[in-house]
């Protein structure tokens, strides 16, 4: 009986049914959506819109990493939208110039720092869903930046974030350059380190984890922390990008990000996926919006086909377990 | 552990307060009522709680579905594009010559029962997560609906609004219905097999389905109950705006879910129930009409929601950790 339920796979499953084609398939799937997309527009592939797309996927991906970690352990943080723009006027916050930079990253640093921190004590200590302590975090950040910015924010980004958002290092958007930098140290930190190891005990198992002597409480709460720096990260990178400042810088990255690492092959039940998995779910996600806005679609169509593709790709990625 | 819906069923333990959480809610529930009566003297007073019962109803509604769904271990993110589509669909067609307000209902509660067994269907047949499909779903409705209109759409008839305005000796009728149907839900969810099927597949998936549950019927029937329950939420919402538009939703999507969790229903499913849910509601529309009557500035209100939100879940007694 046993054998027989669990054998059961639908039928997308059975197609894609080798486990190389399920651990790569994502990768696969993303040099599919780009080789379609240099045919279907000539301009996709020139150089110009190629770093346009980076420079849209940096934020984006920046904050992937941190949903990554989240979501290994088993949670998932819809806070990352409200830090990123709180980060963002804490980036207005002061007088404009690159003097003010260092008062900016420390203030963004400690609300970062705070954010995470009570996702992950609310997760861990009150044993709060995931989905409603992140959420009750965003509401709350929320409502300090309307408070304090009284509906509309004023005052300026300074010069150094518009090079963060807009400039070039060597030839390379420096908003790029900061994805790799963020990519590779944790990337090394998941998949190369003990504490990357912990990640996963602690997601794929949590009583086995604390048996052997790993918090799972403290890996938790150190994922949440993770998530909130980086979407404070790239908050402060997109706010350079935009220019401008409102309340609702990063709105849509919450769920956009969680989308991109589901469909990049992580499980919301934690322990399985990987972060280059998660950043080829957020290029899908960028090169989706990108391929039909180059062939003219309306908007109504742009977003029932990012609907189509959301289900699509993850179906690509169905275990055998039965959820 | 499949005792939720036991036939000696204890409703007070397992449906309000199976993890205690009823008694911090409804503890939180007093606390506010004494506040507003400390606030303002016209907060204590019938008729400005038969407001509160009358604000409560768009979101009792669609929390009633998102319940059901939760209590299966799934969560349903399409019921904010639903509604959206759903109202705008209301007014339009009630406003069109070869339409009508009956047939502007009946294309509703149609539509919402394909779109919530089309979930149920993705869920059962890809085996994606509800959320990413759901999700998935509610992206291709408000695309959708902005196809059909990009700003309001038609009005609807008059004596239409009485829907959501409409009082029956001074006492909010739907409203008052929609109680109703909550008491109704929690009797069949106790009572009937498939009510009882889904606390089952809630609580494990796997042993439902080796005990033989009709796993498939139950989720279909969660996502279409659901669908239903949104559809109604816009029909009502465009009784009580005169016309849809195509983001009246939006923010229903997660705000039907505060409610579902702040009563004690747990998002891996299985453990708490629809009298929760409404308690929840009706904290949560208590809340916001205080803090209207304490005057205290729009830009600070979220964060008393925000906190009110966090206490509330805070003091929940959750056993069971919660993946998604």
């Amino acid at each position: 009986m046993n054998s027989v339920v669990s054998k059961r796979r639908p039928p997308i499953a059975r197609f894609l049914s080798t486990e190389l084609l399920r651990r790569y398939g994502i990768f696969l799937f993303l040099v599919l959506l780009v080789a379609v997309s240099g045919v279907l527009s000539p301009t996709f592939l020139r150089a110009d819109n190629v770093v346009n797309m980076l420079v849209q996927f940096a934020p984006l991906g920046i904050v992937v990493i941190g949903q990554v970690f989240v979501i290994l352990v088993g949670g998932l943080d819809l806070s990352v939208a409200s830090v990123m723009a709180t980060a963002a006027v804490i980036a207005t916050a002061f007088d404009g110039t690159n003097a003010s930079a260092p008062a900016i990253f420390g203030a963004t640093f400690v609300m970062c720092l705070c954010a995470g921190l009570l996702n992950g004590l609310l997760v861990t200590k009150r044993q709060v869903s995931p989905f409603l302590a992140t959420f009750a975090t965003a509401v709350v950040l929320q409502g300090i930046r309307f408070a304090y910015t009284q509906g509309s924010p004023s005052g300026n980004v300074p010069p150094l974030f518009h090079t963060m958002g807009t400039g070039t290092l060597g030839g390379a958007p420096v908003s790029v350059l900061m994805l790799a930098v963020c990519a590779v140290v944790f990337g090394v930190l998941l998949h190369l380190s003990t504490f990357g190891r912990r990640v996963y005990m602690v997601g794929g198992n949590a009583e086995s984890a604390r048996l052997v002597g790993v918090s799972p409480d403290l890996v938790r709460i150190v994922c949440y922390v993770i998530s909130a720096l980086l979407a404070g990260v790239a908050g402060l990178a997109l706010s350079g990008y935009v220019g401008i400042v409102d309340n609702w810088v990063g709105r849509g990255f919450e769920l956009d990000s969680i989308v991109a690492a589901v469909m990049g092959g992580l499980a919301l039940s934690g322990g399985r996926g990987s972060l280059p998995g998660g950043l080829a779910g957020a290029a899908i996600l960028v090169i989706v919006f990108n391929i039909v806005l180059l062939i003219g679609m309306p908007v109504q169509a742009q977003i029932i086909v990012k609907g189509v593709i959301i289900i699509g790709a993850s179906a690509c990625y169905v275990t055998r377990r039965l959820r | 552990m499949l005792s939720p819906a036991s036939s000696n069923g204890n409703l007070f333990k397992h449906h309000i307060a199976p993890n205690g959480a009823a008694y911090a809610v409804g503890a939180l529930l007093l606390v506010l009522l004494f506040a507003g009566a400390y606030v303002s003297d016209r907060f204590a007073t019938l008729p400005n709680l038969l407001n509160v019962h009358q604000q409560a109803t768009g979101l009792a509604m669609v929390a009633l579905g998102q319940t059901v769904a939760i209590l299966t271990g799934g969560i349903d993110l399409s019921v904010g594009s639903l509604i959206s589509v759903t109202a705008t669909l209301t007014s339009g067609l009630a406003d069109n010559p070869y339409g009508g307000w009956g047939t502007a209902i009946a294309a509703v509660l149609v539509l919402s029962i394909a779109v919530g067994l089309a979930n149920g269907f993705l869920v059962l047949w890809l085996r994606v997560h509800p959320l990413i499909v759901t999700l998935g779903m509610g992206a291709v409705l408000q695309g959708a609906i902005l196809y059909y209109s990009t700003g309001p759409a038609g009005n609807v008839p008059d004596g239409f609004d009485s829907l959501a305005y409409g009082r029956y000796a001074g006492i909010p009728v739907t409203a008052t219905l929609v109680v109703l149907l909550y008491f109704a839900v929690s009797f069949f969810m106790r009572h009937f097999n498939l009510g009882r099927y889904v606390y089952m597949v809630g609580d494990d998936e796997h042993a439902a389905t080796l005990t033989g549950i009709p796993r498939a019927r139950v989720i279909l029937f969660v996502y279409a109950f659901s669908a239903v329950c949104a559809g109604l939420t816009g029909i009502y919402l465009a009784a009580q705006f005169g016309s849809g538009q195509p983001y009246l939703g939006a923010n229903y999507t997660l705000a039907s879910i505060t409610p579902v969790v702040v009563g004690g229903t747990v998002l891996s499913g299985g453990r708490g129930g629809v009298i929760g849910t409404l308690i929840g509601v009706y904290l949560l529309s208590l809340l916001n009409n205080l803090i209207n009557f304490a005057g205290i500035p729009s830009h600070y209100q979220l964060v008393i929601q925000g906190a009110a939100i966090i206490v509330a879940v805070s003091v929940n007694l959750q056993r069971k950790r919660v993946s998604a």
